[in-house]
């Protein structure tokens, strides 16, 4: 039975839960409760703030927490994500650690970061410690990370940023599992726990001196800007520019892209991926809008070997072909250096002592959980002795996990023994230590679970300094505990408590260059401009079927009451939305079958119908520009869709529940349009994405008003009415003419009145104001001209029919120049595309794959023969 | 021996290239036994920046961007080598060659670079067969430059030189389930059987002089790119190149390119390009005793 203070008996959970933890892991060291089972003092105010919650109190925020990480934090959008459980939770209990304690494993940790810089120092310089025999040559060059290509690197530090993952022994000491080199992972989520904590649970923040995370970023950012050569920073206008810092990412495919978009934000640098930069003239360049824009750091998130297709892993398309060559010539700086991987290699551990003496000549302040390579003899002999103790890990790849021989059946561990004794240079063992347990919300008790913890350090130019936080996680049973960050699981913000209130300092504000002012459009990437037309387009598209769809429905609901008339209304419909892609084209035919028609709209929300696959190519659009999004507009954008898609999924065989769905989309798209024209700053982002919404807009009206005016001239008035509903203006078009249906007017309001939204002018008049706002560089004026002369070409159509002596004919005769329009829109959607968002050819290796070395010699060499 | 070295390559495309860079292994390097008198590097277009400098295994490496929209790409080295490697060591005075691997797998002051070539590379990776092909080359206790030479042989002799049947990536596995290839296959297959031994082995990049020596049999791969093995002998001999395509111990028909793990490390002419959909190759090698 556990006897704590009362403080936390509302608190802690049944006390058999704990028993059971503590008889599987019997001597793990409780991080809340110290060995006679008193609270240890840095829980005593936490406890006692989770207390003044009341019953259920830490429950309740656990799951405001949680809805407030699905709403806008870490959860994606992206199909699948959520579904396969690869999202981190954030546990509402914190990891604290006072001050004191910090400060050491902080300054142990700084040492290492340097040891490892010097290590990586020689290995990519004179190799002394190979030729002294300090290092075995298997740990580099039999190390994937040891990039060949980056011997002839020059720089003055290799790491900027480092991370190391930790765990408590029964001991009570801190000690490294794995040294974190290339560019480790998580401090995204670490911040994103603290943000969301605070805002779930203020109270709890307040009886302490918690340390703040953003400084941290401050002097990253700091750091990143240093590290630009001298003579970039260009003059612009008289006032020095700051040096251009780039984030680069393999995309929104990538597990870790929300905390590269995150930590974009947060640096203030640009994210890009590999297709986005380009080198030209010795340098590296951003493909923008406004041309190609210098790059003089870049902050790499994609792994070393991937970063150069030319010399480095060949296949690669996440990396810049010749980067490598101009890093060699200094003009850009990459951080971490591409070739940093290689001191991640658990092996290293086992020398890291006398690498310190030897390097420092300081003594290792921070131990590693006990590592041998077992490419020693001794060290085969020690963990043949008793294999249970150890975790088997790769000896020179960090990202795998270790293999535990204690949970293997007899056969697979003797298996792995002996594959260990073919090449034991791949292999070494690291001491399988109980981690440390804290407590985590369970139900509405706590129960301690173990846990690793991962700490950040960012060089400032002078020394290492750490996140004064972290990110501890929590170890399922199914967990490994050494290999790379999983891409979901339980974490838990860690605390940093100052004793005293008041005496923390941040570090010395960044002194930033006065910036020029820049309003301009053109530091968009292409790429992202891209996404945000394509954006755009779809949202419409998508909110265009559905109005379609439910005026289909409307009429199919009347089953055999279906007068003539609607039954053409019906036919029109069916074409439109053969137009658009949501009908196969014999449904569009006369003859089609009512039932038919009803079955096949039905197929749409269905998988692999039309608008589930516009579903997932919004969510991917929406995703691959969350980085222009703030997390509000994020949220809204995610949240309609989700409520459409959930909608859309519960259809069924239900026409009415498919009426709903639509109604959902077109809740959807107005909630993305009323954000994005109240949110989005003018210009930029917003430009595209609304350029593209006009242009879809533009020719879906004019095809559709085509549609329902092939008519003959007699009959024109039905199709008139189906306009004036198509483009849901017949309430602005009864208060203007009351019942009185004639085509001038109606053809007025739906293509030349510019004061209409829902009409082509309306359309064409944006189109033209946007083309307007975009940056020049040739070519601009000819795209905004094709628009203001589309727009006359509306106007004059509806002149004609004005003035026709029959309007009823000459109504009946546009059709075809509503088609030659409509092609025109298409045309100029297309010269968009080329001008703004010209697509690069896909790039090819030469020399590597395709010619074999002495194909041609062979019939030399017979020639030779016969002679 | 003195020779004139002139190699080009040219790739010409199908589509205008809008951008291309390349990394060139193309200038011959000095080593002892190899003087390079002079040697000169030129592209068609001309690069729009060209830097050389030298990698990790010490070749010279020649980085050529070319900015600017072109047809074609040709590049030729031409230079001018003075070769004369010293004979190899008496087989009686070189270590048995369980010795030789021990000491590479030490490391240490004598053997730490050479230990570099024990392990797997990218296009070598481990082979147990090839290990087991020349396995009865090497009994216990034998000097290593016997069992060196022994494989050597048999290389020449059990594999049929026939170009078409492989190419660049052909896995050793399979050159040797159809005894035949070409000199880069028997030089991979050679080096992985070294390897599987715990030996460092080497793959070298050079020519063979074009005309064999009067009186002597015609010699295979020579008018191209050719491709043999550096096998080390241990700490005091070091290292003796061998080419098993024409059973020979490297002396003075030989010009040493460069050296690398596999041919990954050292292919002559590598590029990126965007744009010039299909895309020909052609390699024309001269190397004329002077």
């Amino acid at each position: 039975m556990m006897a704590g203070p009362t403080l936390f008996a509302g608190v802690v959970g049944p006390s058999e839960r704990r028993a059971d933890i503590r008889v599987t892991r019997p001597d793990a060291m409780d991080e809340m409760v110290d060995g006679r089972g008193s609270l240890r003092a840095h829980w005593r105010s936490l406890l006692g703030s989770f207390s003044a919650l009341g019953e259920g109190g830490l429950a309740e925020r656990a799951r405001r927490l949680r809805r407030a990480f699905e709403e806008e934090g870490v959860t994606s959008v992206l199909p699948g994500a959520i579904a396969h459980g690869q999202s981190w939770r954030c546990d509402p209990v914190p990891l604290p650690i006072p001050a004191a304690e910090f400060a050491e494993i902080e300054a142990g940790l700084a040492q290492r970061a340097t040891l490892l810089d010097a290590l990586l120092a020689d290995i990519y310089g004179p190799q002394a410690l190979l030729a002294e025999g300090a290092l075995p040559p298997a740990l580099v060059y039999n190390n994937p990370g040891f990039l060949r290509a980056c011997r002839s690197l020059h720089t003055p530090t290799r790491l900027q940023f480092y991370a190391a993952d930790l765990v408590r022994g029964p001991d009570g000491t801190w000690r490294v599992l794995a040294d974190r080199t290339s560019g480790a992972a998580g401090i995204g989520f670490a911040r994103e726990n603290r943000r969301l904590l605070t805002r779930v649970m203020p109270e709890a923040f307040r009886p302490m001196q918690v340390r703040q995370l953003r400084p941290f970023f401050d002097l990253w950012q700091d750091s990143l800007q240093k590290l630009a050569a001298p003579h970039a920073a260009p003059q612009e206008g008289g006032r020095q520019s700051s040096p251009t810092v780039a984030l680069l990412t393999p995309g929104t495919g990538a597990p870790q892209w929300f905390e590269h978009m995150y930590l974009s934000r947060e640096l203030s640098c640009a994210l890009v991926e590999g297709g986005d930069l380009t080198v030209r003239n010795g340098a590296l360049f951003i493909k923008s809008l406004r041309g190609l824009q210098q790059v003089d750091v870049l902050l790499r998130r994609v792994d070393g070997r991937m970063i150069d297709p030319l010399e480095l892993d060949h296949g690669s398309l996440l990396g810049v072909p010749g980067l490598l060559d101009i890093a060699r010539m200094g003009a850009v700086r990459i951080s971490n250096d591409a070739g940093s991987g290689a001191a991640e290699a658990p092996a290293f551990a086992a020398f890291l002592p006398a690498l310190c003496m030897r390097l420092l000549d300081e003594r290792l302040l921070l131990q590693s959980v006990p590592t041998m390579w077992l490419g020693e003899q001794r060290a085969r002999s020690v963990v043949r002795q008793d294999p249970g103790r150890w975790l088997i890990r790769p000896a020179t790849d960090g990202s795998t996990h270790g293999l535990s021989p204690s949970s293997m059946l007899p056969a697979d561990r003797a298996a792995l023994l002996q594959k260990i004794d073919l090449r034991p240079w791949e292999w070494a063992a690291t001491a399988a230590i109980p981690p440390s347990m804290a407590p985590c919300l369970d139900g509405d008790g706590l129960t301690p679970r173990p846990i690793v913890m991962r700490l950040f350090l960012v060089h400032d130019g002078v020394r290492w300094r750490a996140l004064q936080g972290g990110l501890a996680r929590v170890l399922e049973n199914t967990d490994h505990v050494a290999g790379r960050l999983p891409q979901g699981g339980l974490s838990k913000d860690v605390w940093v408590l100052d004793e005293e209130r008041g005496d923390v300092t941040g570090p010395a504000p960044v002194v930033a260059p006065i910036l020029p002012i820049r309003r301009a459009t053109g530091d968009l990437p292409s790429r992202v401009a891209d996404n945000l037309f394509w954006l755009g387009r779809y949202v419409e598209r998508l909110e265009h079927s559905a109005r379609l769809i439910r005026a289909a429905i409307a009429r199919l609901a009347r089953g055999t009451g279906l007068n003539a008339r609607e039954g053409v209304e019906l036919q029109c419909l069916a074409r439109c939305l053969v137009e658009a892609g949501c009908l196969p084209p014999e449904l569009g035919a006369a003859s089609a079958s009512t039932t038919l028609l009803g079955e096949a709209l039905l197929a749409c929300v269905r998988e692999g119908g039309m608008l589930y696959d516009r579903f997932n190519a919004v969510s991917r659009l929406t995703e691959s520009v969350r980085d222009r999004l703030t997390g509000d507009m994020y949220a809204t954008f995610t949240q309609a869709l989700r409520a459409a898609q959930a909608d859309a999924a519960a259809v069924g065989r239900s026409l009415d529940g498919l009426s709903h769905a639509m109604v959902s989309i077109q809740r959807y798209s107005t909630s993305v349009a009323g954000v994005a024209a109240e949110s989005m700053v003018r210009g930029g982002g917003w430009l595209f994405l609304d350029l593209g919404r006009r242009v879809e807009r533009a020719h879906a009206v004019t095809g559709e008003i085509a549609i329902a005016l092939s008519h003959a001239p007699e009959r024109i008035e039905n199709g008139l009415r189906l306009v004036l509903e198509l483009c849901d203006s017949a309430i602005t078009y009864r208060a203007r003419y009351l019942n009185v249906l004639q085509p001038a007017p109606v053809l007025d309001l739906v293509l030349a009145d510019q004061g209409n939204p829902r009409g082509l002018a309306f359309q064409l008049v944006a189109i033209h104001g946007l083309l307007d706002e975009l940056i020049d560089g040739g070519g601009r004026e000819m795209l905004a001209g094709a628009a203001a002369g589309l727009l006359a070409e509306a106007e004059a159509l509806v002149e004609n029919v004005l003035d026709a002596k029959d309007q009823a004919i000459a109504a009946s005769e546009l059709p075809p120049k509503l088609e030659g329009i409509a092609g025109a829109i298409a045309e100029l959607s297309d010269r968009i595309t080329r001008r703004y968002f010209a697509l690069l050819p896909v790039a090819q290796t030469l020399g590597v794959a395709s010619e074999s070395v002495d194909t041609v010699e062979e019939q030399t060499s017979e020639l030779a023969g016969a002679a | 021996m003195k020779y004139r070295v002139s190699h080009t390559t040219t790739y010409t495309y199908a589509r205008p290239v809008d951008l291309a860079s390349h990394m060139l292994h193309l200038t011959p390097r000095s080593i002892p036994g190899q003087r390079v008198i002079w040697s000169d590097l030129e592209a068609d277009p001309p690069a729009s920046r060209t830097n050389a400098g030298s990698d990790h295994f010490g070749n010279h490496v020649a980085w050529m961007s070319m900015d600017d929209r072109h047809a074609s790409f040709a590049v030729t080295v031409k230079a001018e080598v003075d070769v004369a490697f010293p004979p190899p060591p008496q087989i009686c005075d070189t270590l048995p060659w369980e010795d030789v691997a021990k000491a590479a797998s030490a490391g240490g002051p004598a053997a730490w670079q050479a230990a570099e070539f024990v392990f797997d590379s990218p296009m070598i990776p481990s082979e147990p067969a090839a290990g087991a092909y020349a396995a009865p080359s090497f009994p216990p206790g034998r000097p290593i430059l016997a069992a060196l030479l022994e494989l050597n042989g048999r290389i020449r002799k059990e594999f049929a030189f026939k170009a078409g049947v492989t190419n660049v990536q052909t896995p050793v596995s399979r050159v040797l389930a159809q005894r035949a290839g070409v000199c880069q296959d028997f030089t991979h297959l050679m080096i992985a059987a070294l390897r599987a031994h715990g030996l460092p082995a080497r793959y070298v990049s050079g020519y063979l002089r074009t005309k064999p020596p009067p009186g002597t049999t015609p010699r295979r791969g020579a008018d191209q790119s050719h491709a043999w093995v550096g096998a080390w002998l241990g700490p005091d001999h070091g290292w003796v190149d061998l080419d098993p395509t024409n059973d020979l111990v490297v002396h003075d028909e030989h010009v040493v390119l460069a050296w690398g793990r596999d041919y990954g490390d050292i292919s002559p002419v590598r590029g990126v390009i965007l744009g010039g959909g299909r895309h020909s190759v052609s390699v024309g090698v001269d190397l004329e005793a002077l």
